[in-house]
């Protein structure tokens, strides 16, 4: 693991998506600290603040300090797409394995169903849970988790079903190991870097996907300062003060664009096959 | 003049550990009509000696110094442009493995004809009767009709016949194979090595042949030169390198060479039956059953060979026995009728793959793999150091991974893991085909020790006739799914048995000298 961390570092985009990683963790631990007002600290005097000395990223409809925000709703949007994506994708890796060792019907029967989740559209499946299971972060996560998980079975399965030709799963078969057995400590292991990548990239659409019921109003709630929930409060006041509606939104793209970076270091850095 | 000559070629791959050299100070020259064989082990760099003199060489590769010279012309100095018209024209190459030397979205006569347009200048029409006529001349049935298919439409002694045709069919001065029987059949081999002999005859055409099979080589080739980590150790007459070989490294390989007239076990498996299988049908989905009617029976003890060209049915036959397949039939182990696969059984039948790299789970370490058997046959943990030491290996490999194995290494703790369950009878499949030979007699002179130790009984699933009558006791000879021959060693060897079966022989004689 240590090797595969040493080849990340030598590709630029694994480099850069590193880097951008290690900020968003320092504002994720630190940001509260860190922060020079407190995010809900109201300043009627210093409504729509243009950037400047004392606020750097400006300050919103009711004076709050936009770089306050920012630094503490890291903790409510990064940590929660993380680990929504990679929740969602160790189910979905089960599901996966799982359908490539089964084989015949099983697998049939396991795909098409997925198939048929993946015909809805992410944001659609993602709305229609929400709504049956109530607005809120732990239920946007959830939804989340659960649109992520089709895709990632259907990823899985696919390298699964190479890994199920291996002799190592014959031998294990042949020596009447269990199917739990089987799937969670033969089969798992060697598909996990491939699901790794792609649960990386998918952390991008997930911060995204979290941000869009945030601000459809589904996800987190006021006042937390939710980045998607700050957008979607600032776009009244987008003429008037664009800063407020910009530095949300930039630190989503910025977001989504480091797990993508790191997504695509990672496969590099875990297939090292070209190398000689 | 020479038509090929490698002068002082050194040559290194740029890794990441740093520089590795593969070739050091090689020297070799092959004079027209001539045939030089080159042997070594895999690791040894003959096959970066090929693609250094096609000059296909890896972006990572530096070459130091040396010269090559095809005839007149210095290879190295060669320009791309220049080298068009020497590869496939000048000199050309037979591989390893002839499915993937033919692109599979093209027909055969496309391929074929491909080369006489481009270095011939004959037009298409010209160019496809030529090649009809080269086909023609490797022996192929109905050479038109072959023409049209698609190399998925063709065996694999067949598309092998092509890409000799296709390296023959400009009349180069060099032809460089690689292995060029290795993934065939016996039998299709011995075939192609026919060819071969009577093409040589016919062209006068310079060779390189390169092979890990000192045995086969030493028939093909006029001089055979030995390789041993990038360095030419021994260079001398074919005929004289098996009889009187000087370097120590040569010595080793001729004497790891399996003579199967020098019998390694001398024992008799005693009158007490182990296993039999009756009427053993596998099916898969298809129509036709992989195998029909098998009946097969084991002595405690004994070794049994089984032997066959592939598709003859000889691992379907080991996976049910090992409850891998689908099958019908009775199996009975120790009087006991088997009606399903229980642990008692799959504890006392143990199966070793062929290939150690994907028997053995990259993500576990040694010690979890021999903990498995252990945990569900029962034994204890703190006997895994034993189990190694056992086969050979030092205890201190409990926490390494497979790939910091070697092939022999890995193949080791295959066999070390079967034998954690204390099995009665181990179903060996192929399993010495892909090490080099010094590690496959190593590996079962270790077989053979662990027999005398525990009296476990094998079947000896292998292609290697010569090695299967230095151990079995008796031999089962399949073809088509079906055992067309079952006979004790003694009866092999004076020649009685099914005509099949002396087909085989023949197309392995055993090594000269």
């Amino acid at each position: 693991m240590s090797d595969a961390l040493h080849r990340l570092t030598r590709t630029p985009q694994g480099m850069l998506g590193l880097g951008l990683l290690a900020v968003l963790v320092l504002a994720c631990l630190l940001g509260s600290l860190v922060a020079p007002y407190s995010p809900e600290a109201m300043d009627f005097a210093g409504r729509f603040a243009a950037p400047g000395v004392k606020h750097w990223f400006g300050a919103d409809q009711l004076g709050r300090d936009v770089l306050s925000r920012l630094l503490v709703g890291a903790r409510s949007t990064v940590p929660l797409a993380v680990l929504a994506t990679f929740s969602g994708a160790a189910v979905g890796a089960c599901i996966g394995t799982l359908s490539a060792y089964l084989g015949g019907r099983w697998d049939e029967a396991i795909t098409r169903t997925i198939d048929a989740v993946m015909a809805v559209p992410h944001l659609l499946l993602a709305l229609i849970l929400v709504s049956t299971l109530g607005k809120g972060s732990t239920n946007a996560a959830l939804a989340i988790a659960i649109s992520v998980a089709p895709s990632l079975a259907r990823v899985t399965r696919s390298v699964a079903l190479a890994a199920r030709q291996q002799d190592y799963v014959k031998a294990a078969i042949a020596r009447g190991e269990g199917g739990a057995w089987i799937v969670l400590r033969e089969m798992l292991p060697n598909v996990a870097a491939p699901v790794i990548i792609e649960a990386t990239i998918r952390v991008a659409f997930a911060v995204m996907l979290f941000a869009t019921l945030s601000f459809l109003g589904l996800g987190a709630q006021p006042p937390e300062s939710e980045w998607g929930l700050m957008v979607s409060e600032a776009r009244r006041y987008m003429h008037q003060a664009p800063w407020v509606i910009v530095a949300p939104a930039l630190a989503i793209a910025v977001t989504a664009i480091c797990f993508n970076l790191l997504g695509d270091g990672l496969r590099d850095a875990l297939n090292p096959r070209d190398e000689r | 003049m020479s038509v090929l000559s490698v002068r002082d070629y050194s040559l290194d791959y740029l890794t990441r550990a740093g520089s590795q050299r593969v070739l050091q100070d090689v020297t070799l020259s092959i004079a027209p009509g001539e045939v030089l064989g080159l042997v070594g082990e895999s690791g040894s760099g003959k096959t970066s000696l090929a693609w250094a003199i096609m000059r296909h060489l890896p972006r990572n590769a530096r070459e130091s110094e040396g010269q090559i010279g095809l005839g007149d012309t210095d290879l190295r100095a060669a320009t791309a442009k220049a080298l068009e018209t020497i590869r496939g024209r000048r000199m050309s190459m037979v591989f390893q493995d002839p499915s993937t030397a033919l692109n599979p979205t093209l027909s055969i006569g496309r391929q074929v004809s491909e080369v006489l347009v481009r270095h011939r200048g004959l037009d298409e029409k010209e160019a496809w009767a030529a090649a009809t006529e080269a086909l023609a001349h490797v022996e192929l049935r109905d050479p038109a009709a072959l023409m049209k298919r698609y190399p998925h439409e063709a065996s694999g002694g067949e598309k092998q016949r092509v890409v000799i045709a296709t390296a023959f069919a400009c009349r180069p001065e060099l032809i460089v194979f690689d292995e060029p029987t290795t993934a065939l059949d016996v039998i299709t081999g011995a075939r192609i090595l026919d060819l071969f002999a009577r093409l040589r005859a016919e062209t006068g055409v310079a060779a390189l042949y390169i092979s890990h099979d000192l045995a086969l080589v030493s028939r093909v080739a006029d001089r055979v030169a030995i390789l041993e980590r990038g360095r030419i150790v021994e260079e001398a007459p074919a005929d004289r390198i098996f009889r009187s070989p000087t370097h120590d490294y040569t010595r080793r390989l001729v004497a790891a060479v399996p003579r199967p007239e020098h019998r390694l076990v001398s024992d008799m498996p005693t009158p007490e039956p182990l296993l039999s299988a009756e009427n053993i049908a596998v099916r898969y989905h298809r129509k036709r059953p992989a195998t029909a009617d098998l009946r097969i029976d084991l002595k405690r003890g004994e070794i049994l060979g089984v032997v066959g060209e592939s598709g003859s049915g000889k691992s379907s036959l080991a996976r049910a026995l090992t409850g891998l397949a689908d099958y019908s039939g009775t199996i009975t182990l120790a009087g006991r009728r088997i009606a399903h696969m229980d642990r008692s059984y799959r504890r006392a039948v143990q199966i070793v793959f062929q290939h150690p790299d994907s028997s053995l789970n990259p993500r576990h370490t040694v010690a979890e793999l021999l903990a498995r058997p252990l945990k569900l046959y029962g034994g204890d943990i703190k006997s895994i150091p034993q189990l190694l030491t056992d086969v050979q290996l030092p205890a201190g490999y409990v926490s390494r991974y497979p790939h910091q194995l070697s092939g022999g290494e890995k193949q080791r703790v295959a066999i070390a893991r079967a034998f954690a369950a204390k099995p009665q009878l181990v179903i060996c499949d192929e399993i010495t085909a892909p090490l080099d030979v010094s590690v496959q007699a190593s590996v079962v002179e270790l077989l053979l020790r662990l027999r005398a130790t525990h009296g476990t009984s094998y079947l000896f699933i292998t292609h290697d006739l010569n090695l299967v009558q230095q151990v079995a006791h008796r031999i089962a000879v399949m073809k088509g799914g079906e055992i067309v021959d079952l006979l004790g060693i003694d009866e092999l060897r004076a020649g009685q048995g099914h005509p099949y079966t002396r087909e085989l022989l023949a197309a392995a004689p055993p090594p000269v000298g």
